[in-house]
């Protein structure tokens, strides 16, 4: 099997002397690089994928919550529209998780520098925009009333 | 040391429950969309929303992810984690829908 055939360069010739190589594990992009580090690394970066999944479930359940409160209370359109907007955030965090995870497990296993989380500025700015969005609907209901 | 030896930090412990409530929270969100759902009368909506609740509650019983060791010592958590993605993303989806469609 020559390393050049096909998948990354480093497939195989970095992997450590003596370590089986498990061809069966899933994605090939992740474990067919560098050597296994502490596995308690590798859990700690699967529980930090989980703490996106969950920030993404956090924004579903809100617009969720928005929704209800909408329809039960029948508010303007304009809270759909923003419930709508935070359940599709949601489901992008919870997409973040896996670029994330595998970045991160890629580095670990290379024993490079962990790359930057760049989710967080994106994610504290659309939380941010969200609050305002919905700051701002309160605000002018409360005056209209 | 022995080969399974138990981790003083109790990571695999920590990373189940991050699994378990991970799970619940999913199961969770996809019961009160579906009685959102049920409450504004879009019964389509309400049954995927069920259905969704039932595929992830489900599996988590039946095959519980224990975030510790499977007996080779690898971790194998990709597929679990795929799956929770994908749960997630279909409750923002129907979410979303639900949404839309008391927009309309």
């Amino acid at each position: 099997m020559t390393p050049s055939a096909q998948g990354p360069p480093d497939d195989a010739a970095t992997r450590g002397p003596g370590g089986p190589a498990p061809t069966d594990r899933r994605p090939r992009s992740v474990y067919g690089v560098g050597e296994d580090p502490d596995v308690r690394f590798s859990l700690a970066n699967e529980r930090t994928a989980l703490a996106w999944v969950r920030t993404g479930l956090g924004l579903v359940a809100g617009g969720v919550a928005l929704t209800s409160f909408a329809s039960l209370a029948r508010l303007s359109g304009v809270v759909d529209v923003i419930a709508a907007v935070a359940c599709l955030a949601g489901a992008g965090f919870a997409g973040y998780a896996l670029l994330a995870w595998r970045r991160n497990e890629r580095a670990m296993r290379r024993g490079e520098p962990l790359p930057p989380p760049t989710g967080l500025p994106v994610l504290v700015a659309g939380v941010l925009v969200l609050a305002l969005l919905v700051a701002g609907y309160a605000v002018t209901e409360a005056w209209a009333a | 040391m022995t080969a399974p030896a138990r981790d003083p930090g109790l990571q695999p412990e920590r990373t189940a429950l991050a699994w378990q409530r991970t799970v619940l929270g999913v199961v969770l969100g996809a019961v009160v969309l579906a009685a959102v759902n049920l409450r504004t009368d879009q019964p389509v909506l309400a049954v995927l929303a069920g259905l969704l609740a039932v595929a992830t509650i489900v599996p988590a019983v039946l095959r519980p992810p224990t975030g510790g060791l499977p007996k080779d010592g690898l971790l194998r958590s990709w597929g679990f984690l795929v799956r929770v993605v994908a749960l997630v993303g279909a409750l923002g989806l129907l979410g979303a829908a639900s949404a839309v469609r008391s927009l309309l």
